[in-house]
């Protein structure tokens, strides 16, 4: 019979060595979340004081960054650019999902995949498909245009200013869409009828009354959108350059050509950088002080509004918005894709399954592209989703003190725009003594690091809906926490992982802005691909490479739809 | 029991038995292999295709040659020499003298063989001692007229040329109203109707600025912004832009122009009458090449008749060996008028041009 003494000092040894074994997997963690987030952003700022050549600080860089009119130019065109996509799409996403969710309006589930549809479409495949449709002498619409109307005037001209912000606008609105949605389906009808009641008709109460209480929604869903269209690379990049139209993105691709100035290049980020933060920090404010009680719902339920008359024109005007989203672009798409010269139009002769024979069997880094594509996405999904479930758990079954900051470091990446962080990573992991330059691991890192606080959030929701209570009942019957973790945890997350899994894989097997600096001859990606064929203007290969990609990722979402169920594109869970 | 008499049924015979049936089997392999093997050319060629089939491969940094030529180009030689496999990396000129800049950069040797189209690289690069001094073998049956860009040193040879005219949209265009000279394009006649390459990518491009700011002035290029033209990257895809009908006349390369109009492209070519700006494309080997061989049996491929067929075959680029000679259809050389820019107008002049080019047209 073991003494008094004895026990304690076996319970206490246990206890100490599990403090041991938690404090080991602490350091661990908070080193490798060091080394992916804390040390490029660290190494951005400071080689953007460094001197090229001699190694010393100096402001010389920021003075090259921002001394010149075309620089400081394309940093006006990218805040312009932000403001126009965020407010076109905000014109086009919230009428969409206000009838999608509050009135009876037809096709809804047509609608929804559509949408979907649009969300999975990378933007610069969006960019391409618009070439085709709206170049000012050969696109379709304006082909169409002048067979119709007989005018030799061609409308629509895809490389200026307002045709790069329509062709952001037509793949970014379904972010505001799913949003604006997932808050008007939890507002109840209440307060639509204690207006009607008073007196207010159907569209004056939507006006005052329900469109309002969602509005921080629609806030944050279009800042985000914002930040996105100023930190994207490849729609700028295939539009606005043979539009003259220059943007912060487009020119630190320029310092990263030759001469090669990555200090510059890490100076002239630090706006897009701060610009980041600054709206983030005004997002959280904003949605953490606006009380919305209807959102709490107590049990109020949701009555559709019955449009009448109106039901056709809705489900029209929905159709000719979705048409120019989806329709549109993929038919030029399929064209080009299918076209020996696609100028040449919807001809027999025209017909042909060359390009495709060429990607797959002719080039050989465009068919290892695709692979690597999907190897990279699918090492860095499961490494974030790794990451991120270890600490969401360690954060919500508060193992160690101060856990939260480890929460605090992956939700960090969020706030970094990919293409900085790429730089940041190039600085402080290319040269030597890791030298992973051209190596996969860089990318592989990169895109860990980018999608880490989507696997993190998901993983705290999912983990959050657990009770601690099966838990507790394993570490009472002798197991350890990663038995629990292992053996009753773990299944039980299985569909919410999967889930956040394809959250991360979908996005990084299409990510440009983080892959176009780190991508080397070796480690080629299909975006990147998509982006080198652009050089020489084969649109008809791009575009069946497109094709290939698209395909690939619907496949992926079909798969993804079964296991999960519907949810899998809201973020509602996600708590995003 | 049962496993012992399922290991004795296994059993695959006597000693004596399997070392015949190694030998045999050794036997077989090296007939067929010679019979596979090209008879090897006698001496110094021979040498080096055994050190290089050791090596085994052979990286090309290229941007002479759009990506399906480069891979056509690839395939012949992996054809000519089995067991050599040639890694293709095709971007721009730009972009593919910035990678090399990175690797070294990174101190990183992935690069055995470098052609671009700009020689201010190479110029800058031979400074920097990276490039690697080789005799080439079939340098001396190079053709009199290219004698002149071969390299005294021996650091880098010409393995084709690339001339630069006017090309346009027959369909769009008569030939009797179509541009006849580069003042032409210049011309608010031809407002919104112009496709360019981009200096800042496109190698040629760089040399044709050069050329004709020289003829023109600095105004020239201001005067054609004014024209508003379609800029893309490379000089190839201004052919592209006029297939699709997207613009109606373009600076493009011959070559690929009239290898477009052969696959029934709306496109014919006009060879300015101020001339047409020639650039001779260089190729040399890395001095840090990782596979040293297998480069230098790749710059002899490159200098020989098989490499000269196919480029004037599929890009229809001029070849540096007298003997193949060009496609009809195109002007042979030595009945134009030809501008060509020296070494030192191109290493000093490249890098500004880029940047004017740049404030002016706002990328």
């Amino acid at each position: 019979m073991p003494t008094a003494t004895e026990f304690t000092l076996k319970s206490e040894g246990r206890r100490l060595g599990a403090l041991n074994l938690t404090s080991l997997v602490w350091v661990l963690i908070s080193v490798i979340l060091i080394a992916l987030i804390v040390n490029p952003l660290l190494r951005l700022v400071i080689t953007s004081f460094r001197d090229a050549e001699t190694g010393t600080l100096t402001l010389a860089n920021y003075v090259y960054a921002y001394g010149r009119a075309r620089h400081l130019l394309a940093l006006m065109h990218s805040v312009l650019l932000g403001l126009a996509v965020a407010g076109l799409c905000t014109l086009l996403a919230v009428p969409l999902a206000w009838a999608v969710s509050r009135t009876d309006m037809l096709g809804k589930g047509v609608i929804r995949l559509l949408v979907l549809g649009a969300f999975v479409t990378p933007p610069y495949l969006g960019a391409v498909s618009w070439i085709l449709l709206a170049g000012p002498n050969a696109g379709w619409l304006n082909r169409l245009f002048r067979a119709t109307s007989g005018l030799d005037v061609t409308p629509f001209n895809i490389y200026t200013f307002w045709g790069l912000a329509v062709a952001i606008s037509l793949t970014s609105f379904p972010y505001i869409f799913i949003f604006t949605n997932a808050a008007l389906d939890v507002v109840s009808s209440e307060m639509e009828d204690a207006a009607n009641i008073l007196g207010a008709g159907r569209w004056r109460t939507t006006l005052r009354v329900t469109l309002p209480m969602v509005t921080p929604a629609i806030i944050g869903a279009a800042m985000i959108t914002f930040l996105e269209t100023i930190a994207m690379f490849g729609t700028p990049a295939l539009i606005g350059m043979p539009a003259g139209f220059n943007v912060v993105t487009t020119q630190l691709f320029q310092f990263f050509s030759y001469p090669m100035r990555v200090e510059a290049a890490a100076a002239y980020s630090m706006p897009l950088l701060f610009i980041t933060v600054a709206l983030f920090w005004l997002q959280m404010k904003i949605l953490r002080r606006k009380g919305f009680v209807a959102l709490t719902g107590k049990g109020g339920g949701r009555r559709l509004i019955a449009l009448g008359r109106w039901r056709w024109p809705v489900f029209g005007y929905a159709m000719f918005i979705l048409s120019l989203a989806v329709v549109l672009p993929y038919l030029a798409l399929a064209q080009a894709a299918f076209a020996k010269a696609w100028g040449r139009g919807f001809q027999w002769d025209n017909l042909t399954l060359a390009n495709f024979q060429y990607l797959i069997f002719e080039n050989h880094t465009a068919a290892q592209s695709v692979l690597n594509s999907f190897i990279f996405g699918a090492t860095s999904a499961f490494l974030a989703l790794g990451l991120g479930l270890i600490v969401a758990y360690i954060v919500i079954r508060r193992l160690l003190p101060h856990a939260q900051v480890l929460g605090f470091l992956c939700m960090a990446p969020f706030v970094i725009p990919g293409i900085v962080l790429a730089i940041g990573f190039y600085a402080a992991y290319a040269p030597p003594p890791l030298s992973l330059y051209g190596t996969s691991a860089i990318l592989v890192l990169a895109f860990t690091t980018r999608f880490l606080p989507i696997a993190y959030a998901s993983s705290n929701a999912a983990l959050r809906s657990l009770n601690p209570e099966m838990e507790d009942a394993v570490r009472i019957l002798g197991g350890s926490h990663f038995t629990a973790l292992r053996r009753v945890t773990g299944p039980l997350l299985k569909q919410g992982l999967i889930g956040a899994w394809l959250l991360v894989f979908i996005p990084a097997t299409r990510e440009l802005s983080t892959a176009i600096f780190l991508s080397g001859p070796n480690t080629r990606v299909m975006s990147v691909m998509l982006f080198d064929l652009s050089e020489e203007g084969l649109l008809e290969k791009l575009a069946a490479l497109g094709f290939l990609l698209l395909a690939a990722t619907l496949v992926v979402v079909a798969i993804g739809y079964k296991v999960v169920g519907k949810d899998i594109m809201l973020t509602r869970r996600a708590g995003l | 029991m049962r496993t012992q008499i399922r290991y004795n049924s296994q059993r695959k015979g006597t000693p004596m038995f399997t070392m015949f049936r190694v030998a045999a089997f050794r036997l077989a392999m090296i007939l067929g292999l010679t019979a596979v093997l090209p008879s090897a050319s006698f001496g110094a060629m021979s040498e080096l295709e055994q050190a290089a089939r050791k090596e085994g491969q052979v990286t090309w940094y290229i941007s002479q040659y759009g990506a399906e030529v480069a891979s056509n180009i690839a395939r012949a030689f992996e054809k000519q020499y089995p067991g050599i496999k040639v890694n293709v990396v095709r971007a721009t000129a730009q972009v593919t003298y910035q990678r090399l800049i990175q690797d070294i950069r990174a101190n990183v040797a992935q690069c055995d063989v470098f052609g671009i189209t700009d020689v201010g690289a190479y110029v800058d690069l031979r400074g920097q001692n990276r490039l690697a001094k080789y005799s080439a073998e079939s340098a001396a049956m190079i053709a009199p007229e290219f004698r002149a860009a071969i390299e005294k040193n021996g650091y880098w040879y010409p393995t084709s040329a690339l001339t630069i005219a006017i090309a346009y949209n027959t369909n769009k265009i008569k030939p009797a109203d179509a541009p006849k000279k580069w003042a032409d394009l210049v011309d608010p006649k031809w407002r919104g109707t112009v496709a360019l390459p981009h200096p800042g990518y496109s190698g040629v491009a760089g040399v044709w600025g050069l050329m004709v700011s020289k003829l023109y002035g600095r105004e020239y290029i201001e005067k054609l912004e004014k024209n508003r033209p379609l800029v893309g990257r490379s000089i190839l895809d201004t052919v592209t832009m006029l297939n699709s009908g997207e613009r109606s006349v373009a600076v493009s390369l011959v070559g690929p122009a009239l290898e477009s109009a052969s696959k029934g492209n709306p496109i014919a070519v006009v060879y300015p009458e101020e001339g047409s700006v020639i650039v001779d494309a260089p190729t040399a080997i890395l001095q840090n090449a990782p596979h040293p061989n297998a480069a230098r049996l790749f710059m002899e491929f490159l200098l020989g008749i098989e490499h000269a067929k196919l480029v004037v075959s599929l890009p229809r680029y001029e070849s540096v060996r007298a003997e193949v000679k060009p496609l009809p259809g195109g002007k042979p050389l030595h009945d134009l008028k030809l501008l060509r820019a020296s070494d030192e107008e191109v290493t000093q002049g490249i890098p500004k041009l880029i940047e004017r080019w740049r404030d002016l047209f706002g990328n």
